[in-house]
């Protein structure tokens, strides 16, 4: 197992003063008749709050399971973990208003249209009928829905869903949103509409947590990222230092790119045959 | 209740908007009350049968029928689809109460509920059954019909979000056969062998049935219709209790 490395960038004055964001020695235990699975293994985290963080590894390392107990979806099995400056596992209720969730399946009810599962969600978050509607309007404005705001959802695209998702975790202006691979699944020109969305959210102040598999991504996106692997943060810190201190690490000659940074993270190596890559576990 | 109240709005749409889930609910009933009818009517004659309290024997199933259709809700299999598809955790990460969560389609179940067991009881009125109780009879006979159906969904959405598994959650719907026929459905408890007389005797939706039955066959008996409501009552507090603390330790 790779050493953590953590190369952490001060923040810019004025932008990033509070955690958003803080866990330490989070573990998510799951036992069975059979056997235990310790899918999250004492993760620290500090995302401060105005960045977008991504959080990168490979399938099952444990972020999916990350997000679910910072998002108050599954309970902690240990440590603990503060949101919006709020305790987790102490004040659900009050960590639910201040955050904006849109999880890796797009969870949306398609049997309503994309305007009456967002005032739905406006209502749910204590808007009034009227407030629901407006703040509906806007946000379907926002993710270029507006066109399609009086269909059933069972008929948009992935690409659609992914929006609607997104507008549906902005209802009540959340201080923190996290985001389950948004693009998982979309197409180049879907995927980019996403990653405008991120950063004009961002650009209004929301504080952006992001696990994604795509390393392009993460690199276009996050100020700062952590990559999980086996459920143990392995390296954190940002795109540039990271990418940096590996070049330095194994004297590469060229620049070092995330993916070196990921694999490199995961104990995984690349073999190139015939002009295709394949990935192998070291 | 607001949260409840909207969410039940939401899943009451969803209904409307998949009526194959609906239509079923109220044809297979109608469908076995005119089988029951047409086997055991001869047997049971209006004119000599005291049972009958001078009514036919169709009056009599009307109750079997009524709660044949409120085991027919649909609540737990959306309720499935809506774990599967990702929209419950959806739910689960804003604010409102855990127990709206539930309540919301318990509510849109109660009102749908409401429907079919006015029509069923209008489409027996059409074929000459007559509601001994009166306007207040109806209203309570629809309104216990309702709180079963809503009763029952309610164990089942304890199941689904139990087992998350669509097949478990139909599996367990299958319970409805004992319930429904562990009891005086063809004839009166007294009439019903010892071993049956027995089953029937512990089995709660058989005071339901002699509430309904009641009200269709005598004026306001309050006696069997007091001792069904309480049962349904009790019924829905233990379904309410389980049903918040399995949302409340959903993991």
């Amino acid at each position: 197992m790779p050493e953590v490395t953590s190369v952490v960038q001060r923040a810019p004055e004025g932008r990033r003063s509070a955690a958003a964001v803080e866990a330490e020695g989070l573990v998510k235990t799951y036992r069975s008749r059979a056997d235990t699975v310790e899918a999250v293994r004492g993760v620290d985290l500090r995302v401060e709050a105005g960045e977008v963080f991504g959080f990168l590894g490979p399938n099952g390392a444990g972020k999916s399971t990350t997000v679910k107990m910072l998002t108050t979806l599954l309970s902690i099995t240990a440590g603990r973990a503060r949101v919006a400056g709020l305790d987790v596992g102490r004040e659900p209720d009050a960590v639910r208003r201040r955050i904006g969730v849109a999880l890796q399946e797009a969870g949306l009810d398609p049997r309503q249209t994309g305007r009456e599962l967002l005032v739905l969600q406006g209502r749910l978050f204590d808007l009034s009928a009227r407030e629901a509607e407006t703040r509906a309007v806007e946000l379907l404005e926002l993710v270029e829905l507006t066109d399609a705001a009086d269909r059933r959802i069972k008929g948009y695209s992935g690409g659609m869903k992914r929006r609607l998702d997104l507008a549906s975790a902005l209802v009540h202006e959340p201080e923190v949103l996290f985001l389950d691979e948004p693009t998982t699944g979309l197409d180049p020109a879907s995927r980019l509409t996403v990653w405008d969305e991120v950063r004009r959210i961002n650009e209004r102040g929301t504080t952006v947590f992001l696990t994604t598999q795509y390393l392009e991504e993460a690199d276009q996106l996050c100020d700062r990222l952590a990559i999980i692997d086996d459920g143990r943060i392995v390296r954190e810190g940002t795109p540039a230092r990271l990418k940096a201190e590996l070049r330095e690490r194994l004297g590469l000659e060229r620049e070092a790119t995330l993916d070196d940074v990921f694999l490199d993270a995961t104990g995984r190596t690349r073999i190139h045959v015939a002009g295709e890559v394949q990935e192998v576990s070291a | 209740m607001t949260d409840a109240l909207v969410l039940g709005q939401r899943a009451l749409r969803e209904g409307i908007r998949t009526p194959e889930a609906i239509v079923p609910t109220l044809f297979i009933p109608l469908f076995f009350l005119v089988v029951n009818v047409g086997q055991a009517a001869k047997i049971f004659p209006g004119s000599t049968t005291a049972f009958l309290h001078g009514q036919g024997y169709g009056a009599f199933q009307l109750p079997s029928s009524m709660l044949l259709a409120a085991s027919f809700g649909s609540a737990a299999l959306f309720l499935v689809e809506e774990i599967e598809g990702g929209y419950f955790d959806k739910l689960r990460a804003t604010p409102v109460r855990r127990s709206a969560i539930v309540l919301g389609r318990l509510i849109a179940e109660g009102a749908k509920a409401l429907l079919i067991a006015s029509l069923i009881v209008l489409v027996g009125l059409a074929f000459g059954i007559t509601i001994a109780s009166g306007v207040l009879g109806f209203v309570l006979l629809v309104v216990l019909t309702a709180l079963w159906a809503v009763v029952y969904a309610g164990f089942m959405q304890i199941i689904a979000l139990k087992t998350r598994s669509a097949a478990a959650t139909n599996s367990a719907g299958l319970i409805f056969f004992p319930l429904l026929f562990l009891t005086p459905n063809f004839v009166p408890r007294d009439l019903l062998t010892r071993p049956m007389e027995i089953a029937a005797t512990f089995n709660p939706v058989t005071y339901i049935m002699e509430a309904l039955r009641s009200l269709v066959l005598v004026d306001l008996a309050w006696e069997p219709i007091v001792l069904g409501y309480l049962v349904v009552a009790v019924a829905g507090a233990i379904m309410l209790a389980i049903s918040i603390r399995v949302i409340r330790t959903y993991d």
